[in-house]
């Protein structure tokens, strides 16, 4: 358990405010959580609803039974929203359905908590019917929105909330906390904190899914392959890839990374890389490319990212990545 | 629960309100004279003042104090129950969520009615702009002419969206984006009377992040107020804003102007680690560099804002870039504070744009040769500008030439009149048309913000030639023709021509087979003269090699 009591890693000016909050029992009415994926926003936006409702002695206690509900995801007065998953958008129905209950006196306890994960995805008309809620909801509501930023979400709704946001943790702390808590061993550790960017999710993630650093280092493999063969490989590799966008997504991030690694050696930065087990690959790479080149790799990865997930033809996409952009090292 | 700052806070009378002075006393007259209007359009940005402004109208026509001039009084029962939320005859409605045409009916319905306890029923309609069309339509009889007893305000950060027959049935007020000082000067009262200490430097900066919205601010100093026992400091606001230090900032400007790769990734590597939000950084150096901008172009505005002890190192800093690099800095970061969202690595955006800055200008993009499949015309994303010398000389050539009204915008409108374009000599017309081709681009983002998809459909097609002060866009297939043809988004193209030429053309969409293209197609490979071996064709060559195509013998 570190220091706040409240279990979670880092973040302390966030968790201090809340715990402050709480203490005072002068709790915002909505508040909105930002940081990037699996940064531990709905970790924390979880731990504040076990405190609001836990019954024990020790906020949060774990025991008690609202604990326990909240746990199982059971809790009645404990709403928990995602965008739907048949269109990926948070819809104006499930808000309106999610007013409703709000409406009604806890069942439990004294608060009604919603989280709606995913606040980014909700559209336009489901953001806006929120407003109303958002600025004066029931006195003993408390809602929490999720997003990745606060600048992809209407303005209307982030000023009415408090923005709490999350950044990414220092790789230090993400090594100590998988060693301490997770027993991942130190050379692993360290890895693991470096890839995460700053996610413990992630990171966590990567320690109870083992293939997932191997995929990755299987991707980057498969990069460095790449770099070498001729169109042909290249067309084939892409008209693979494309057959599973959510896929192909996660290997872009991957070589962004990649790339970004090899524009911060190119430009002679001291900072940690992201990929540090490949040192003396990156340093080739970055003494032949030099920044310009290794920067516009970096764009054109995150463009071609950024086409699949606005629903371009996802083979012409990745095709222009490999066949155009990417150089060809012998 | 407390209630929030903003909504504990919000103002009870008139002279509560900060900013919007226009609009206060516009409405203090009204009532005095007692001449309100049956319709109000409350339109502005968040956090002006719009809901309050709302509220308070409905207690004043409807408080019981004698003297006009005294409404809203706050002691009366009225008033009270306002404040307390708990007037039945003010009704307020969530637009955003009660969209539909059935919504208006019913509203539509009850509006008969008299007020049960008040002179007016007071109906206050916020996020109006989400209603739907037909939802408007329905309300557009009843909002002409209310009956006696009933005042309707809509409220809305989107005017724009809103049906011009709903806005003329309206007196609409616009609210403003509140000043600094008036923020500052707020939030200092609100501090004074919750007893929180704060430095005022605090504030200013607290003022700064919240751009001209009250509620913005006023959550801020709640939050922080929240967070610290102690005094709130420029540390903690900046701690919570993800702000980096003015050094830092200083600093990387340093080292642009140095060019200095390895230094920069260091001070934001070192910034983001202590905590500064890297968008939040990007913008605080794209508004260094903005002022140093401007310090370079002679302006003494932005010294105002700089500490007399650091005017000195500010300007030697200025004199060290170039107007035209310093421009070209801020949009690089500019944009890194706007791009990247949801980006899996948030400083990315920063380092690269920063990269990019520091790169010297004067080298070719990037060429993909010698290490890069050399197709013919590699695709460039970003076509560099001066990347088609040839072309721009051109236009520049077509624009010195071209009608004098242009250069001077100041000019009496007379003098753009269409008689005098007539009299051009014929010349000009093929002129215009390679002016078009060359600021074809500019055409196809001018079109953008009003409509998407025909910006996509313009892509399509291509300027053909110029008819008397017709333009002729040619397309390759009948839909794309007649989807532009049509009068809504002809009308598009041609205001926006107008603008970027200063002329007004019209717009004629004809088809052109393909292939038949106005500019000829860059040299490639030209076809062989006598058809040689067909191995040696150097297309065939490249399908060999690139692609693995199997040669035929077609003898065989």
């Amino acid at each position: 358990m570190n220091e706040t009591g409240w279990d979670i890693v880092g973040h302390e000016w966030a968790v201090g405010l809340l715990q402050r909050a709480v203490a005072r029992d002068e709790l915002f009415h909505a508040y909105l959580f930002t940081g990037p994926p699996g940064v531990g926003k709905s970790t924390l936006a979880l731990t504040l609803a076990r405190v609001l409702f836990c019954a024990g002695e020790s906020r949060p206690c774990g025991n008690c039974q609202p604990c326990r509900l909240v746990a199982s995801g059971n809790h009645p007065d404990l709403h928990f929203l995602s965008p739907e998953s048949r269109s990926g958008q948070m819809t104006i129905g499930q808000i309106r359905d999610l007013q409703r209950q709000l409406a009604l006196t806890p069942n439990m306890g004294r608060r009604r908590v919603a989280i709606l994960e995913g606040f980014e995805r909700a559209n336009p008309s489901a953001a806006n019917a929120l407003l109303k809620t958002l600025e004066e909801p029931p006195p003993y509501a408390v809602l929490i929105l999720l997003s990745p930023d606060s600048d992809v979400l209407l303005p209307t709704v982030v000023s009415r909330c408090q923005v709490i946001s999350l950044r990414p943790l220092p790789a230090s702390l993400i090594r100590r906390a998988l060693e301490e808590r997770h027993g991942v061993d130190p050379e692993r550790a360290r890895l693991l904190a470096h890839l995460s960017g700053g996610r413990m999710g992630w990171a966590v993630r990567a320690v109870q899914d083992s293939t997932l650093l191997q995929r990755r280092q299987r991707r980057l493999e498969e990069l460095s392959a790449l770099l070498q063969a001729p169109l042909v490989e290249r067309f084939r590799y892409a008209a693979q890839m494309a057959r599973d966008t959510e896929l192909a997504g996660e290997v872009l991030d991957v070589w962004a990374s990649w790339w970004r690694d090899v524009m911060l050696l190119a430009g002679g930065a001291k900072g940690p890389l992201t990929n540090p087990d490949r040192g003396e690959e990156l340093e080739k790479l970055a003494a032949r490319l030099g920044p310009r080149a290794a920067s516009a790799l970096v764009d054109a990865t995150q463009a071609a990212g950024e086409c699949l997930r606005r629903n371009v033809n996802p083979r012409l996409a990745l095709e222009v990545l490999l066949a155009f952009d990417l150089p060809r090292i012998s | 629960m407390v209630q929030a700052l903003y909504r504990r806070w919000r103002p009870q009378t008139f002279e509560q309100m900060v900013g919007q002075e226009h609009v206060v006393r516009t409405l203090r007259n009204a009532l005095a004279s007692g001449r309100t209007h049956h319709a109000y359009l409350f339109a502005g940005p968040r956090g002006t003042g719009k809901t309050t402004t709302a509220r308070l109208l409905a207690k004043a026509v409807n408080c019981l104090a004698e003297e006009p001039g005294d409404r809203p009084c706050n002691a009366c029962a009225i008033c009270r129950a306002v404040n307390e939320g708990q007037l039945i005859d003010l009704i307020e409605i969530d637009g955003a969520s009660n969209t539909g045409v059935d919504d208006v009916r019913e509203l539509r319905e009850r509006v008969g009615y008299r007020p049960n306890e008040a002179r007016y029923k007071v109906y206050v309609i916020d996020e109006v702009h989400m209603l739907s069309t037909n939802a408007f339509n329905a309300l557009l009889k009843t909002l002409e002419e209310p009956p006696p007893h009933v005042i309707f305000v809509l409220a809305t950060t989107e005017p724009q969206k809103i049906l011009p027959t709903i806005l003329s049935r309206c007196q609409r007020f616009d609210f403003r984006r509140i000043a600094l000082n008036d923020i500052v000067a707020r939030l200092e009262y609100l501090a004074e009377q919750e007893g929180i200490d704060v430095q005022s430097e605090a504030l200013t900066l607290i003022a700064r992040q919240a751009t001209g919205s009250l509620r913005d601010a006023e959550s801020l100093l709640d939050q922080l107020a929240a967070y610290t026992d102690g005094g709130i400091t420029v540390e903690v606001v900046r701690a919570a804003l993800g702000t980096g230090d003015e050094e830092a900032v200083a600093a990387l400007a340093d080292s642009l102007a140095d060019r200095d790769m390895a230094r920069g990734l260091t001070i934001i590597n070192e910034a983001v680690d202590q905590g500064a939000d890297p968008r939040q950084f990007a913008r605080q150096v794209a508004e260094h560099l903005r002022a140093l901008l401007l310090t370079r172009l002679g302006s003494d505005a932005t010294l105002l804002h700089v500490v007399n002890s650091q005017r000195e190192v500010f300007q030697a800093q200025a004199a060290r870039f170039s107007p035209h690099q310093l421009a070209r800095l801020v949009r690089l970061f500019t944009q890194a504070a706007v791009e990247g969202k949801a980006a899996w690595q948030p400083q990315l955006p920063l380092e690269l744009a920063f990269v990019e800055a520091a790169l010297p200008d004067a080298e070719p993009p990037p060429s993909p040769a010698g290490t890069g499949p050399s197709l013919p015309a590699p695709a460039q994303r970003r076509p560099a500008p001066g990347q088609h010398p040839a072309r721009q000389a051109r236009a520049a050539a077509a624009r010195t030439p071209s009608p004098p009204q242009r250069a001077q915008p100041g000019e009496p409108a007379v003098h753009a009149g269409r008689p005098e374009e007539a009299e051009l000599p014929p010349a000009s017309a093929p002129l215009l048309l390679e002016e078009i081709q060359a600021r074809w681009a500019d055409l196809l983002s001018a079109v953008r913000p009003f409509n998407l998809s025909l910006e996509a459909l313009l892509r399509s097609g291509q300027p053909v030639g110029v008819e008397g002060d017709t333009l002729l866009i040619g397309f390759m297939h009948d839909f794309h023709k007649s989807k532009v043809q049509d009068a809504s988004s002809r009308r598009i193209v041609e205001q926006a021509l107008g603008k970027l030429l200063g002329q007004s053309l019209s717009v004629r969409c004809v088809m052109i087979r393909p292939g038949q293209q106005q500019e000829p197609a860059p040299p490639r490979q030209s076809p062989p003269a006598a058809a040689p071996s067909a191995a040696e064709d150097p297309l065939v060559q490249a399908a060999v090699q690139k692609l693995g195509a199997q040669p035929i013998d077609p003898s065989r």
